[in-house]
């Protein structure tokens, strides 16, 4: 397997749905490639720093705005 | 979609306020969520909720219900947000072709051996949530193209499937395993150029 053969199919294995075969060949690559063992770690965490940006929360002024919108559009429902 | 959601939907298109209470308790954090990650604009975001809830209103007494109700509401979002984004803010948004590592006829990876090998993962979150980290990551998120930032909500914030984001997209598995890779892809490599080599 080559560096780029191993990069692109990262995304299953940091996902978990890559089949225990493949996982092993990625992993064999990986125990001698410092470079691909860099870019799976980084790639792994900004998987997870992509998610905690996305988590954010809705304003509570604007949920009591979507109330009161909401609350006028019910009166002529 | 289970009876209860049922009853809430054909509630609600009644004008039911107790049943839209209970959809927006249980739906709105949602939706803002994605919409704001697909608009990145709170205001674009904002007026996506307020239509989505309006078409539940509107809409949901009519829905078959074969899929369920929460990828339903993802799907109206995921098109009103995409919609709300058509025409604005293109000049962000740059190729991601060079945002994608490049590499050597043999296989190997291309580039500085010192930028190849960086590995800025054990950077504590809260570095690289703040300040200049946590600015070089929004920029990142910014110019993706729209279409790339839905997938990323839907299966990274989320946490959806392959399968039910494909179907709220409305595109191939193969295709959102593919924007996916390639988003988180850009954005490894925009935290890297700002971490780098200096890790």
């Amino acid at each position: 397997m080559t560096c780029r053969e191993a990069i692109d199919i990262l995304a299953d294995y940091v996902d978990g749905v890559m089949p225990a075969e493949r996982a092993a060949e990625l992993e064999r690559h990986l125990a001698g490639c410092e470079p691909c063992r860099a870019y799976l770690a980084t790639y792994r965490k900004t998987r997870e720093l992509g998610a905690a940006a996305g988590r954010i929360d809705m304003p509570a002024e604007m949920l009591a705005r979507l109330r009161r919108f909401l609350a006028d559009k019910l009166r002529t429902v | 979609m289970t009876t209860e959601d049922r009853s809430l939907l054909a509630r609600a298109a009644t004008g039911d306020a107790d049943a839209l209470e209970a959809l927006m308790t249980r739906y709105s954090a949602r939706v803002y969520r994605l919409a704001y990650g697909i608009t990145r604009s709170a205001p674009d975001a904002e007026e996506v909720v307020q239509d989505v809830f309006l078409q539940i209103i509107n809409k949901g007494a009519g829905f078959e219900g074969r899929a369920a109700l929460g990828s339903w509401i993802y799907r109206i979002t995921t098109n009103l947000s995409l919609n709300k984004r058509r025409g604005k803010r293109r000049e962000l948004e740059t190729s991601l072709d060079e945002l994608l590592p490049t590499f050597l006829p043999d296989g190997h990876r291309a580039g500085e051996r010192a930028f190849v090998v960086a590995d800025w993962s054990e950077t504590p979150d809260r570095a690289l949530l703040s300040g200049e980290s946590r600015r070089v990551l929004e920029a990142a998120i910014d110019r993706l193209p729209e279409h790339y930032r839905a997938v990323l909500v839907l299966r990274d914030v989320e946490e959806l499937s392959n399968e039910e984001v494909a179907q709220i997209v409305g595109d191939s598995v193969a295709a959102v395993k593919t924007r996916l890779h390639r988003a988180r892809m850009a954005l490894r490599e925009q935290l890297t150029r700002h971490l780098g080599a200096g890790s």
